[in-house]
Order: C-alpha cells, then sequence, then structure tokens
C-alpha cells in the first residue's frame, strides 16, 4: 500500500470525525462516559452495552464516534472520583487511589487531579498512537503469544510484587498469595468443581474487582475521615491550586508516563488482559523504578501518573486485536465488537483495505482520532472545573460521609446488579481496615488477585496443550528470564542498601530482646494463618486439577504466615512498624469510639438498604446520618437527602433503569414497591 | 394490604378469565413496564439477542408497554433462572432469557441447579443453534476418514464443562471413537478460534450460524475446514460434510448424539416466565414473540447484527423441554460420562 494512501486515510479519517453529526454524537458520548467515569460502580462496559441498540439507525463513523467517544473518557474521569474520594469511579481506576487520594488528603487534589488528567491525555494519545502504527504488524504480535506466553507474563506481573510491598516484603509476598488464594473462588474453570464458595451461587464468579477495590479502599478512607472528624484535605489551603503542578509533574516524570502509557497499550493488545491488570502493573512499575519507594501509599504523584497513562493507552491497545481480527482485548471493546457487527463491518483485513479498494481503512483511522478528540476535550472540561472539583475535599467530613456510604453501595450493587455484593464490599472494608492498621500493603493483594485466574487459565491451558515442552519455547525462556530478573534485582538493591547503611551505622546490632512479644497485630496475623489452613484443609477435597492452584500457592502461603506470625512474637518490638506508629493526635479511647460509631452507621445503612431497599432505605439512612449522626442542621441535611434521593430515584432507577432489589421488609409483608 | 392485594390478583383472574382476553390484556399491558432480565452478562450473545428483540417486542403486545433488558449475570445463568423460578412474581411482566444448556444440566443433576425446567411457560426462542466441527489445515486432518485414522488425538478447544463446544466434542469421542482430546478453559470461541490459528489448537465445534460468519475469511481461504455437523439435515452450504448421526453405528451412540447436542440446540436460548403466569398472558406473549420474529423491522436490526433468525415456537419448546425429562437413567448415566468425566 502506498504511503500516500495511508496518509491520506489518516487526513479523512480527521475530517470525517469534523462532520457534524458525528462530532454532536461524539459529544453526546462524551458526555455520557463523562457521568459513567465519575459514578462509582456503574462502569463504561455496563453502559456500552445499554447504547448498543442506538446505533443501529446510525452510520458507521457516527456510531463509534457515539461509543469511542463514551468508552474513552470514562477511564479519565473515574479517575477524578477515585483522587477525590478514595472510592474508585471505574474499576480501572483503582490503583488511582493508593497514590491519589493520600495526595488529596495532603491538600494536593488539584496536583493529583491534573496528573491524572494530564497523564490520561498522554496515555490516550499514545495508545491511539499505537493503534495506528501497530494495524500493519499486529497479526505477527498477537499469535506469537500462546498459552504458555501469556502464562509466563502473568508470572512477569507477580514479580512486582516485591516492590509494591513497602517496608516487609515478607507481608508483601503473604498478601500476595492471600489475592492468588481470594482468585481461586469460584467455578474452577477447567472442571468447574466449587472451589471456596460455601454452597452461595454469588461466588461461583469468582469475587469481582469492584466490591474487593471498594471494601479495600474506600471504607477504611471513610473509617479515617469520622475519626479525624476533619476535611479530606487535612493541611493547608494554598496549595489547593496546585493544578499546573500536576500538569508540569506529567513533564517531569514524562519517560515514566510513556514508559506506563507503552505498558498499558501492550497489555491491552493481548487478549483478556484490559485496564483492570494495565492500571496495577503500571502502578507497581512506578513504585519500582522509583528511588525512594517509601513515598508510595503516601501521595507520591508517580503513584498517580502511572496508571493514570496506561488505563487510558489500554483502549488502544484494546482496539488493535479487535480491528484486526475480531478477537477483543478486553471486556469494552468486546461489546464494541457488537457495534462492528450491527453495522456490518467484518473486523479483520478488509479494516485495513483503503475505500477505493472496498475497506474501511479511513474508518479505522478515524477511531484513532476520536480517542485523540474526545479525550482532548474532556481534559479540556475538566480543567476549567478542576479547581471548583478540588475544592470538594474541603468540605467538612461529616457532610461528605453520608452521601458517600451510599454511593459506596450503590456502586457495590450497580456492577453486576447484585445484593450480595454489598455483603462483600462489607466484608473487604473491614479487611482492608485491618490491613491498613496493621500495616499490610494493600496493592499486592490486589496484584494476586487481577493476576491469579490469568496465571492458573493459562498454565493448565499451556500445559495441556504441549506437555512440558511448552517450557522451552523461545518467548518463554526471553519472559523467564525478565522475570527473573525481575525478582532479583530489587532483592539485591535492597540487600545492597541495607549493608551500606549498616556500614554506616557502624557494627552496632539493634539489641535484642528476649521477651517475647503479643499484641493485636499480632492476633492478625494469627487470624490470617488460621484462614489459609482453613482453606487448605477444605481445599484437600477439590481433586488434582481444581487443587493444584490452591495448594501451590496454600502450602508456600501457610509457611510464610507461619513464619512472620514467628518474627512478630519472637522480635516484635524490632520489626520495622513497631517503632512507627505516630504520636496519636487523638486519644485512643476517643479514636475507638468513633471508630466504633462509623462501624455502627456502615452497617446500618447496609440493613437499612436491605431492609427498606436503595431508594428508601438508602435516603433514609442517608438522612438519619446527616442530622443525627453529624448532627447537620435540619436545611442542610434536607437539602443533601433530597439531592440524594433526586439522584438515587432520578438516575439510577428512572433513567438506567438498574434493578434495585425491593428491601426484604417490603417482601415479608407482601407489599411489592421498589 | 396483603388481603387487598390478594384481591386484585383474585379480581385480575377473574376477569382474565371471563375471555375476551385481548381487550382485557390491552388494559392490562397499557402503561406497563415489560423487563425482560439476562441471565448472562451485558454485550454478550444471549445480551444481542435479548436487547434486539427488547426494541421491537413492545410493539406486538396489547397495550404496547415500556420494554426494558437487564442483566443479573452469574454462574452461567443459573443465578437468574432460580430467581425466576423462586422469586419473581408471575404476572407476566418479567420474562428470562438463560443458557438453555442448564435443562439438561437439570437433568444430569448440575449442582447449583434449585429450579424445574417443566414448570417453566416457555415464550419461544429465537433461533435453533446448528453445531458443526471444524479443523485448521495445519492439523493435517480434512476428512471424517483422516480423523478417524488420526494417531495423536485432535485437540478441540473447549470453554468450561457444559459449553456447547465442550459437550460436542466430548460426544464425539463418546458416540464416534474418534480420537479427541478437549482442552477446555478459553473464555469464548474467539479465544479458541485465535489459538487455532496459532497452531495451538487443531479445531473446535459450535454453532454454524456463528462460524461461518466470524470464521469467514479462513473458511473461505481453506486454512479451516468443516469436517462432522452435528445436526438433523445438513446445511444448504457445506452439502457434503457427513452428518454425526449418520456416523453413529449403534443405537446408543445415536442418542448420545441425538439428547447431548442435537436436540438441545432447538432450546439453547428460551425466553422463559416465571411458574404460575396466568395463561391467557402467556398466550398473548407467545403471540407477540411469534409476530416479533415476522417483523420486517426486527429482521432488518438482526440481519445488522448478524443474529440469526430461525425462531423455535414455545409450544415446541414445551414439548422438547418435556423429551429431556424421558432420558432412561441408563442414557443419563452415559451421558454422565461422556460429558463430565474426564
Amino acid at each position: 500500500m502506498p504511503v500516500s494512501e495511508i496518509a491520506g486515510a489518516f487526513a479523512s479519517g480527521l475530517t470525517e470525525v469534523f462532520a457534524p453529526n458525528t462530532l454532536g454524537l461524539m459529544l453526546i458520548g462524551i458526555g455520557l462516559g463523562f457521568v459513567v467515569g465519575i459514578l462509582p460502580g456503574l462502569g463504561g462496559p455496563t453502559t456500552l452495552a445499554l447504547m448498543l441498540p442506538f446505533i443501529f439507525k446510525m452510520q458507521p463513523v457516527e456510531a463509534f464516534a457515539f461509543l469511542l467517544g463514551m468508552a474513552a473518557v470514562t477511564a479519565t474521569t473515574g479517575d477524578i472520583t477515585s483522587v477525590l474520594f478514595g472510592v474508585p469511579g471505574e474499576p480501572t481506576t483503582a490503583s488511582t487511589i493508593v497514590d491519589g487520594h493520600p495526595m488529596a488528603k495532603k491538600g494536593e487534589a488539584g496536583r493529583a487531579l491534573g496528573a491524572a488528567l494530564m497523564s490520561s491525555l498522554v496515555g490516550a494519545i499514545f495508545g491511539a498512537a499505537a493503534l495506528a502504527l501497530a494495524i500493519p504488524i499486529v497479526r505477527p504480535l498477537v499469535l506469537t503469544f500462546g498459552s504458555p506466553e501469556l502464562f509466563m507474563l502473568a508470572l512477569l506481573g507477580m514479580t512486582f510484587v516485591a516492590s509494591l510491598s513497602g517496608e516487609s516484603l515478607l507481608k508483601g509476598l503473604i498478601a500476595s498469595g492471600m489475592g492468588l488464594l481470594l482468585a481461586t473462588i469460584g467455578l474452577d474453570p477447567m472442571t468447574a468443581t466449587q472451589r471456596f464458595t460455601f454452597g452461595q451461587l454469588f461466588l461461583w464468579d469468582g469475587i469481582g474487582l469492584v466490591p474487593i477495590t471498594i471494601g479495600f479502599f474506600a471504607i477504611p478512607e471513610i473509617i479515617d475521615l469520622a475519626v479525624q472528624r476533619s476535611a479530606i484535605a487535612r493541611a493547608s489551603v494554598e496549595k489547593l491550586g496546585g493544578v499546573m503542578e500536576g500538569v508540569k509533574d506529567t513533564f517531569r516524570h514524562i519517560a515514566l508516563v510513556l514508559r506506563c502509557s507503552a505498558l498499558g497499550a501492550y497489555v491491552g493488545v493481548i487478549p483478556g488482559m484490559g485496564g483492570g491488570v494495565s492500571q496495577w502493573l503500571a502502578y507497581a512499575h512506578a513504585v519500582q523504578s522509583s528511588p525512594n519507594k517509601e513515598r508510595f501509599g503516601k501521595g507520591a504523584v508517580e503513584g498517580v501518573l502511572g496508571p493514570g497513562a496506561a488505563n487510558n493507552s489500554t483502549l488502544g491497545g484494546n482496539l488493535i486485536p479487535t480491528i484486526a481480527f475480531g478477537v477483543p482485548g478486553g471486556v469494552m471493546t468486546a461489546i464494541l465488537l457488537g457495534a462492528f457487527t450491527i453495522q456490518g463491518l467484518v473486523p479483520g483485513p478488509s479494516m485495513l483495505t483503503p475505500e477505493a479498494q472496498g475497506g474501511n481503512l479511513t474508518l479505522t483511522f478515524s477511531f484513532v482520532w476520536m480517542i485523540v478528540l474526545s479525550n482532548l476535550i474532556t481534559v479540556g472540561i475538566c480543567f476549567l472545573f478542576l479547581r471548583h472539583l478540588a475544592k470538594v475535599t474541603l468540605i467538612r467530613g461529616s457532610l461528605l460521609i453520608p452521601p458517600i456510604l451510599l454511593l459506596i453501595y450503590i456502586g457495590a450493587f450497580a456492577e453486576k446488579n447484585a445484593f450480595p455484593d454489598l455483603l462483600l464490599v462489607l466484608f473487604f472494608g473491614v479487611l482492608g481496615w485491618l490491613l491498613e492498621k496493621f500495616h499490610w500493603p494493600r496493592p499486592p493483594l490486589i496484584l494476586g488477585l487481577v493476576l491469579g485466574p490469568l496465571a492458573e487459565n493459562r498454565l493448565f491451558l499451556a500445559t495441556d496443550n504441549y506437555g512440558l515442552a511448552w517450557l522451552t519455547r523461545p518467548g518463554v525462556l526471553i519472559i523467564a528470564a525478565l522475570t527473573v530478573a525481575g525478582a532479583v534485582y530489587p532483592v539485591l538493591k535492597r540487600r545492597l542498601r541495607e549493608r551500606e547503611a549498616s556500614r554506616a551505622r557502624g557494627r552496632h546490632r539493634p539489641r535484642k530482646s528476649r521477651k517475647l512479644h503479643f499484641d493485636r497485630g499480632t492476633l492478625f496475623t494469627l487470624a490470617i494463618a488460621v484462614a489459609v489452613g482453613a482453606a487448605l484443609w477444605q481445599s484437600r477435597t477439590f481433586g488434582f486439577r481444581p487443587g493444584l492452584f490452591p495448594w501451590a500457592i496454600g502450602i508456600p502461603l501457610f509457611a510464610l504466615t507461619i513464619t512472620q506470625l514467628f518474627l512478630e512474637v519472637t522480635h516484635g518490638r524490632e520489626l520495622p512498624h513497631a517503632a512507627q506508629e505516630p504520636a496519636a493526635e487523638i486519644p485512643a479511647h476517643v479514636v475507638a469510639r468513633r471508630t466504633a460509631v462509623i462501624f455502627g452507621w456502615i452497617f446500618g445503612y447496609f440493613v437499612a438498604i436491605w431492609l427498606l431497599g436503595f431508594t428508601v432505605g438508602g435516603v433514609l439512612s442517608t438522612f438519619l446520618s446527616l442530622k443525627v449522626g453529624s448532627r447537620e442542621r435540619w436545611p442542610i441535611s434536607l437539602a443533601i437527602t433530597f439531592a440524594m434521593l433526586a439522584f438515587v430515584y432520578g438516575v439510577f432507577v428512572s433513567a438506567l433503569h438498574v434493578p434495585f432489589p425491593p428491601g426484604a421488609l417490603f417482601d415479608w409483608l407482601g407489599l411489592a414497591s421498589p | 394490604m396483603r388481603e387487598r392485594r390478594l384481591a386484585i390478583v383474585a379480581a385480575i383472574f377473574a376477569i382474565a378469565c371471563l375471555g375476551s382476553s385481548a381487550a382485557q390484556a390491552e388494559e392490562f399491558y397499557a402503561g406497563k413496564t415489560f423487563r425482560i432480565v439476562v441471565g448472562l452478562s451485558p454485550g454478550g450473545g444471549f445480551d444481542t439477542y435479548a436487547r434486539t428483540i427488547g426494541r421491537h417486542l413492545g410493539k406486538h403486545i396489547p397495550g404496547n408497554p415500556t420494554v426494558v433488558v437487564d442483566n443479573m449475570p452469574g454462574a452461567g445463568s443459573i443465578i437468574m433462572t432460580n430467581y425466576m423460578y423462586k422469586v419473581e412474581k408471575p404476572d407476566g411482566l418479567t420474562m428470562g432469557h438463560f443458557n438453555g444448556a442448564l435443562i439438561l444440566g437439570q437433568v444430569l443433576g448440575q449442582p447449583g441447579i434449585e429450579f424445574d425446567a417443566r414448570k417453566f411457560e416457555y415464550v419461544g426462542a429465537p433461533v435453533s443453534e446448528s453445531v458443526v466441527c471444524s479443523l485448521a489445515k495445519a492439523s493435517g486432518v480434512a476428512s471424517i476418514e483422516q480423523w478417524k485414522a488420526a494417531k495423536a488425538p485432535v485437540k478441540l478447544g473447549g470453554v468450561a464443562p457444559g459449553a456447547t463446544p465442550d459437550n460436542s466434542a466430548h460426544i464425539l469421542r463418546a458416540a464416534l471413537g474418534l480420537p479427541v482430546q478437549v482442552v477446555s478453559g478459553y473464555k469464548g470461541t474467539s479465544r479458541i478460534r485465535l489459538a487455532v490459528e496459532s497452531g495451538e489448537l487443531a479445531g473446535a465445534c459450535w454453532s454454524w450460524q456463528s462460524m461461518r460468519v466470524t470464521w469467514r475469511k479462513a473458511l473461505q481461504a481453506g486454512e479451516v475446514a468443516p469436517i462432522v455437523q452435528i445436526v438433523p439435515r445438513p446445511f444448504p452450504d457445506i452439502p457434503k460434510v457427513p452428518l454425526a448421526i449418520n456416523l453413529a453405528k449403534t443405537e446408543e451412540a445415536k442418542q448420545l448424539i441425538l439428547y447431548g447436542v442435537q436436540n438441545a440446540s432447538a432450546y439453547a436460548r428460551p425466553f422463559i416466565l416465571p411458574p404460575g403466569t396466568p395463561q391467557d398472558r402467556v398466550r398473548i406473549l407467545r403471540t407477540a414473540f411469534e409476530a416479533t420474529m415476522k417483523d420486517p423491522d426486527f429482521l432488518a436490526d438482526a440481519k445488522k447484527a448478524r443474529l440469526i433468525i430461525d425462531p423455535v415456537s414455545g409450544e415446541e419448546l414445551e414439548k422438547l423441554v418435556a423429551g429431556v425429562f424421558t432420558i432412561s437413567p441408563a442414557l443419563q448415566a452415559k451421558l454422565k460420562e461422556a460429558l463430565y468425566s474426564k
């Protein structure tokens, strides 16, 4: 194909996007994507599926402008919710919370948002460029990745755990093992054996990423907010306007942003790995490549930039195999594939053939422009309002907690329309709070959870297809070398640094106390050990194939947990965290009382929603929490309550037809009202 | 309150029984919202059928209710189907769409199923899925004779136990004695296609209606070829590809093919109402469903979305489902062995 022809198609792809109808529909799509991205729980994939029926009457360019406009911006605006409230706006923006929300707490919400948006834009453009460039070479790129290579990639991803572990590698390993073990909950994909489902149907498909991330990050934040009795931003106000600072950060760390964009695009190309995985790999990479890892989790801007770029570039990457041969890279593109068929387009070579020869090359290139333009528009609009958005963090927590709690439960429900997911949020909320309290890192657990199913699935596919011969495939060997390097390097570096540090300190080794040590942290570790032991005991009946993965993880995990327990009991006072307990500004008994009260509200919301449904129970508990819990004045309490009622009813019930279950109480009384 | 509601329900029953149901039904459905609940995730095949039908069904129901489509995914649609059976009110305002393979699952004692498929009211199915097995040229097997003679097992892709590609492959092995190794765990037929093209798998079996569209290029180029079809009559576009049922040597083998794959294709994608739905509403919805299947606007949409429309009526589904429950215990054991054991 002559270059001039490609360039021509590339240019006319842009002009096609600017046709009035197309541009108008794209703006509508962007508007929808904007809102959906901000709303927790309601994800891009669901909304895309809901919008699919509307494209029957559209031209192909119009249809894709509408859908891609929507798809492209959800990851961008989802970051906003993650940063401001610590609740993931999209499943793919959960990792932005880890450092983005602490920045907001430090009073740097503006900077975090500026960084998130700017890196999102760079990521989106990178992904679009990758799409434009990769289309001709995509086929060999994807076909070289058989099941063995995909398994090795999952393994490579796991080595990032080392750098995500923070102060204690052992705790990080245990956390990631817990994630891998949690990932085995559900039906085993090969034999449909039930693993750890406790006879509950809702656990058959495993634990969703949404309830676990909401529980892990949002619930502890709410508790913290309630205990501190402050606004989200704890620090001085004048730093709020640091939006430009965030933009500058993006270019200060442009190499990292580009690397994470590349990572996101590449992960996107591999079928089955979408933004859910790429964000965490990008976060891990940001930590790994930083010289001072201890800043992470406490508000390091690199922790925002990496995922911000990666979750946006993933869409461009995902589109590559979708367009080239109809194999969707991720969930969103699986639904976009439906749009291809509705529009009578066949993914494959014809998408790469110029119009003159009966192909759709111009349309394919217009996708590139749609991704770029919709992100430019979104980021532009966001920057206009960013200062106002950031001010949300100055609102006192007592006003924010009641509506956020309702949003948490709605978000948990709306992903799968499954009520039991609310229970999971509660469970993981408590677990997340305990992990935070006893200084266990949470990101390794999530990494294990997202990579576990992929690793297990592809390991069995590889073995079934090739026996053990897959171990000698060149691709496998190359990735294996990278994995070993990735695993050994941080450990070596740490050793080296520790040796230097101890040399600097001289030969003084800390005194060993012979006293045994046992506190609530030790009790928690003991509980983990018991849980892992119980899981192992239960898994004895699984049979060889479904049992292999739980055993392969469970046995070393149990050993590691026992080791940790032993260390805590014998060396408790010397372990890193023990000495670092920050001097409490609030007396311990006040903290305990406030924690108990907020837990009461968290459970209260659940019970109210369970008994009275989302509309009545959810809104009622919002009101009670405002009036009784926060002792707000009547006008404010009523205003927020009515705003939430209008929001829940208007957006979720009327406009989106989210099938909220009627309250259990109505059911018992035989009344049928939602 | 409960009594009042009962009274209303009783009154509605009484009115309904008085006949001239069309006018009453018009009153009943006018201004109401009719829900279709899909037991699988948004964007998949089941969802696409339901949403395309949902766009047109309303205008064929007297009173023209608003039709909305919801998803209640989980456990391969078992959660939704259990819900339809145990919880959902039989008021004719909610219709479920689930994976019909669960019906055979119920007979064979699949865990988790808490419904009795015989008690549902069947509205209809938009398509009867017909399975064809295709192999890559690179596998070295280009005909059923070569397959029989193959020395190493031929690797066929699977999704999960009970799924069409898995069941078809297991039945081929059990009924025809073909050397087959089922490699299960691929997330959907698109991943299987990719694995075949990269040489990881030899081939796979699933509905020809879908395969001939999604795999068109490879089929046209001869890189992939249909080898055997598990259908009662050959497809017009592949008349020479042999029928599995004709290759079966024993009565037992025929039964395995018939109950394991072939009959199941007709009830693969059923639309159902909760048990106890008033019969007049069942009739109205069946008529509306049939009318939708003939609606030119609907057919145009379906064609655009490449959905094959080959409808099965509610009455037919009822008979087929009843038939599944007549499988003898001996055949049940054989099917279980063929489908679920390794």
